[in-house]
């Protein structure tokens, strides 16, 4: 928005952003369209758009004038696939959620469009209509940082629900919380037929060098034909467009703010590597497909009340106190190292362990993993961990702190408190290894 | 030489598109080094791009031929020159305020307007030069005006932008750059194209690089100032010619783009009048199977190998036809092809037999092509795909022959000093904003402290003119990098230019052809060389004793001043010295036998008026 002053003037001479205009500015005289105001910056000084394409910022001071020479041409429109099924081709489901991967700036005004249509996504890799017949569902359009469990269960139902007559399934959403979504749906769906694929971009898909490119096409090569009956995430390997990596769904994490490559297998390797031509090569056991007989089915109960709670030095324990009071049914603490928090600190209101046996006799599953994600926790080693873990506290072996709070609120979705604290650091999507090799990539 | 006026008849139209590097410390968007320093690649990262969306749907034919060719991009990587910000692996910082700073001098310094707000935009590349797959740039200027000969040439805009990646490697299926020039502050400066000459735009250029070198704010040396000439005559085409090695010659190669535009379109007329068409092309390699010539026979091993041709009727003779010294229809068509990795295409203007080629296979060849009296046809010999493309490339340069000149960017064969096409000039530049950086207002303040710092070419030349009355020292010491300093001694000390001059351009070229390392001396030990010989302290000749000693401050001044007794001698001492050893016959004789042992300490002036 303009400042007020702008608005009435642009108002009074029925202008809107769009239309040609003509602006005389400290006895300058500029030409061009009119863009709306971007969200930042000098409310009081108008954006043009001049005819060599770059945008300028004029200050509207006294004696400024401006002028409409034209009404502005209707709103471009983003070129698009039709989809249609070709015999021969395999039948894939692309859910789409939103995020990076269908932004795109408007090349007329010049304004972002956070969203696309997937069919407009698409356009963009019109070869990925040579790999699959594509259906596409578009359940919600959001950032996946607003993205809620009850996200989870629409997006479980929809999978279990196109696996029945697709070959995979690909999820498209935004990458912030993409590692709680593989999770989320690696617990919920059991029974698989065929590989359910969550990809997303790094670089939105109106630049030449996104990675939505390479992304798209290795996820359709892997739900079109990949020997995979798991959850995972596939995105780049490297910061090269060569191939991407599937890695399972509770065994990958975002580690890195803005590189292609930011998704990275922890205490796992990569299940699969794809390239853009659709060569896969298996890398690690992982569930086949069966091709008859399987039928996906989703569990979608969940537990919100379940928290993650991070141990650093001079951590208050009371933090705990209120999960009580605010009848949390689970908390997961990242604890350091093998899985220590502070059980005799100097100041002794800082020992955790009174409050982690509270939570524990007031009904709650309290879960132990490590901030150092690599390696597995240990409830015996020293005597501080032996102290921590007599307090009820289940140790998680080398499960990550988000899978196992994601865990944690699955199992108290669909199971007693009993057996869901029994099943925390028993493995069942993968989230658990009992070997960790010496070396992996 | 045509003149002014033949110019004008022709519809000459001309302007400039200066590019200058900026000496920062930093890059434009990041914290990299901004000096290059030719160090080796660390590592290299490999893309694939692709031109996204087209505006409006207009089909842009230079992105079209990058997208058919659907190259392979690799980029070395460097320690200190490249981070992720340049890898498109991170969003760019904020915009250094230096670069800014000097982009808003020398907009000052030609008298152009800066917006109230600056807008940062996204400018879509398609060569791959950049790994994001565009070039950030902002608009800092606008509508200035340069003097020179008497005439206004107007400044249409300057940009502060980044600089390119600098191309390593190229061949028809990858390119190799190196990421370390990537993201170096650039100014552009683009002049309205109101230039009514070659040698004008010669000229134009000239002043614009002086000014920027004035600033004292520009890297220097090799590629750190480009100079790109729009170029149009009337019927002719806009061509932007690239890659000039240096000044002296582009006036020679604008006489030639002008010959090549007036000689197509006498080629284009023939053309028209013969109704001349381009066929599509056919494969005819089964007419070549047992060929001796080389270059096919060499294709053909390929299992994918192929000859593909095209009939080309009524273009007979017109090929070969030269439109520049040494430069044919025929090359221009070439240019086209190799774009898609051939290395060129064999026309029917050419001496077939000198190839190798047998009269049976050319004989079949015209039969399968249908090419009859008054046709021509061409060919291209490799991969099959690559063949097709190259010759699809090439097609639509021969029929643009009959149609028009086409809009090009071309750049210069140094030897030939003639213009060599590069690609078609891209459709009016793609731009979006770049939203990963803020819009940035300008405080009148900023732009003041700039107007200050502003730099004016006329007034330096006069200066110069004033303080050193010598031709040529004053032309050498307008392009020095000493300039700053000999103004500043100049301006502080009050000693005569010319002296300071000369010390500053010769003697110290002198002394640094003996090896001794003057340019240690620093500006410091400069100064006080030349305040100690503004107050007579020293004389001229100690000068170039002094620098010969390499004073690193002004305390190694007056060290080498006492221990080498190079106080001057004058005055009264002077009076002495020439009662005590002022022998001789006549005052020649005396003179010299004072000077051959006082050189150093005495002024030779001084003893002149003193000895009668």
């Amino acid at each position: 928005m303009y400042s007020q002053e702008l608005e009435a003037l642009l108002n009074k001479k029925g202008i809107t952003p769009g239309d040609t205009v003509r602006v005389v500015s400290k006895g300058k005289t500029f030409e061009g369209i009119l863009l709306p105001r971007p969200e930042f910056g000098d409310q009081g000084a108008l954006v043009l758009k001049l005819r060599n394409g770059y945008n300028i910022g004029l200050s509207i001071g006294r004696g400024a004038k401006v002028e409409k020479l034209a009404r502005g041409k209707e709103e471009f429109a983003f070129p698009r696939v039709e989809l249609s099924r070709r015999q021969g081709l395999p039948d894939i489901t692309l859910i789409s959620t939103g995020g990076t991967i269908e932004s795109k700036v408007d090349y007329v005004t010049g304004g972002v469009h956070m969203v696309v249509e997937p069919e407009e996504m698409l356009a963009q890799v019109p070869e990925i209509l040579d790999i699959a017949n594509i259906k596409v569902i578009n359940p919600m359009r959001k950032a996946s940082e607003d993205m809620m469990y009850t996200d989870w269960q629409v997006m479980a139902r929809a999978a279990a629900k196109a696996l029945s007559d697709s070959h995979g399934v690909m999820i498209t959403e935004g990458t912030d919380i993409m590692h709680y979504t593989s999770a989320a749906l690696s617990f919920m769906l059991s029974g698989l037929s065929g590989p359910v694929v969550i990809t997303g971009a790094q670089r939105s898909v109106d630049r030449g060098s996104s990675d939505a490119f390479v992304n798209l096409v290795c996820s359709a090569h892997l739900a079109a034909k990949a020997n995979i009956a798991e959850v995972g995430i596939c995105m780049h390997a490297s910061s090269s467009d060569t191939f991407c990596n599937f890695t399972r769904g509770t065994k990958v994490r975002k580690m890195h703010t803005t590189r292609r490559d930011a998704f990275r297998p922890v205490n796992s390797k990569p299940i699969a590597r794809v390239d853009v031509e659709g060569n896969i090569e298996y890398l690690e056991g992982s569930r086949r497909r069966t091709e008859e007989g399987a039928s996906t089915r989703a569990a979608v109960g969940y537990e919100p009340k379940v928290a993650l709670l991070k141990f650093y030095p001079n951590s208050d324990p009371e933090i705990i106190d209120y999960y009580i009071g605010k009848r949390y049914r689970g908390i997961i603490i990242e604890a350091t190292g093998m899985g220590h928090v502070a059980v005799a600190p100097s100041d002794e209101r800082y020992s955790w362990i009174g409050h982690m046996k509270r939570a524990v006799d007031a009904g709650m599953v309290v879960g132990i993993t490590s901030q150092t994600l690599y390696g597995r926790v240990n409830p015996n080693v020293y005597r501080n961990l032996r102290l921590a873990a007599g307090t009820g506290a289940i140790y998680c072996e080398d499960m990550l702190p988000e899978v196992a709070l994601v865990k944690l609120g699955w199992l108290l979705g669909n199971h007693k408190r009993a057996e869901a604290a029994k099943m925390l650091n028993k493995n069942i999507a993968g989230e658990i290894t009992e070997r960790t090799e010496v070396e992996w990539e | 030489m045509a003149s002014e006026t033949d110019y004008e008849k022709l519809g000459f139209m001309c302007g400039l598109e200066i590019h200058q590097r900026l000496a920062t410390q930093h890059k434009l968007f990041c914290s990299c080094d901004a000096q290059l320093q030719n160090d080796i690649s660390v590592a290299e990262i490999q893309r694939r791009q692709r031109a996204v969306a087209g505006e409006l749907g207009r089909i842009d034919l230079s992105a079209a031929f990058e997208t058919q060719r659907g190259r392979k991009f690799v980029y070395n990587v460097f320690r200190n020159t490249t981070c992720l910000v340049d890898a498109d692996e991170e969003p760019p910082h904020e915009l250094n305020g230096e670069a800014l700073h000097t982009a808003l001098q020398i907009v000052a310094s030609f008298g152009a307007w800066a917006p109230a707000e600056l807008e940062p935009m996204r400018k879509e590349v398609v060569d791959g030069s950049d790994p994001s797959a565009f070039q950030r740039t902002l608009l800092v200027g606008h509508g200035g005006n340069l003097e020179t000969g008497g005439r206004s040439i107007g400044i249409t805009s300057i940009f502060l932008e980044e600089e390119s990646s600098g191309i390593e490697y190229s061949d028809g299926s990858t390119v190799i750059y190196n990421v370390d020039r990537l993201g170096i502050p650039l100014v552009e400066i683009d002049t309205e194209p109101e230039i009514r000459s070659p040698a004008e735009a010669k000229e134009v250029a000239r002043r614009i690089g002086l000014a920027l070198r004035l600033t004292g704010r520009v890297q220097r040396g090799i590629g750190s100032i480009r100079q790109d000439v729009n170029v149009s005559i009337r019927g002719g085409a806009r061509v932007e010619i690239k890659g000039f090695q240096d000044l002296e010659t582009m006036d020679k190669v604008i006489e030639s783009e002008v010959q090549r535009q007036l000689a197509l379109i006498d080629i284009k007329k023939e053309l028209q009048s013969r109704n001349a068409r381009v066929h599509p092309p056919i494969d005819v390699t089964s007419v070549l199977g047992d060929t001796k010539v080389k270059i096919v026979r060499k294709s053909l091993e390929d299992p994918d190998g192929a000859v593909m041709a095209s009939r080309l009727k009524g273009y007979a003779g017109l090929l070969g036809k030269e439109i520049n010294p040494g430069r044919r229809l025929g090359s221009e068509i070439s240019g086209y092809a190799r774009l898609a990795g051939v290395g060129g295409i064999i026309h029917s203007d050419e001496d077939l037999g000198a190839y190798g080629f047998a009269e049976e296979e050319l004989e079949g060849l015209r039969r399968m092509l249908g090419v009859q009296e008054g046709d021509a046809f061409m060919m291209v010999a490799g991969e099959k795909r690559v063949c097709e493309n190259a010759l699809a490339f090439a097609n639509i340069r021969a029929q643009q022959a009959a149609l028009e000149i086409p809009n090009e960017t071309r750049g210069v064969d140094p030897k030939l000093l003639v213009t060599t096409f590069l690609r078609p000039l891209p459709g009016g530049a793609r731009m979006y904003p770049e939203t990963d950086v803020r819009p940035i207002p300008l405080d009148a303040e900023e732009y003041e402290r700039a107007k200050k710092a502003a730099v004016d070419v006329e007034k330096t030349m006069r200066k110069l003119g004033r303080e050193i009355k010598n031709r040529q020292l004053e032309e050498q010491m307008l392009w020095s990098p000493q300039l700053g300093l000999f103004l500043e001694v100049v301006d502080k000390t009050g000693a005569d230019g010319g002296t300071v001059a000369s010390v500053l351009l010769e003697k110290t070229t002198q002394a640094r052809r003996l090896g001794i390392d003057v340019d240690a001396i620093t500006d410091g030990a400069m100064l006080h060389i030349f305040e100690e010989y503004s107050r007579k302290r020293i004389t001229k000749a100690a000068i170039e004793e002094i620098i010969r000693q390499v004073p690193l401050d002004a305390k190694g001044v007056d060290k080498i001043i006492r221990s080498r007794k190079l106080e001057r001698i004058s005055g009264k001492n002077l009076e002495k010295l020439v009662r005590e050893e002022g022998k001789g016959e006549g005052k020649a004789e005396i003179m010299r036998n004072i000077m051959s042992r006082h050189r150093l300490n005495v002024d030779g002036d001084e003893l002149n008026k003193l000895v009668k």
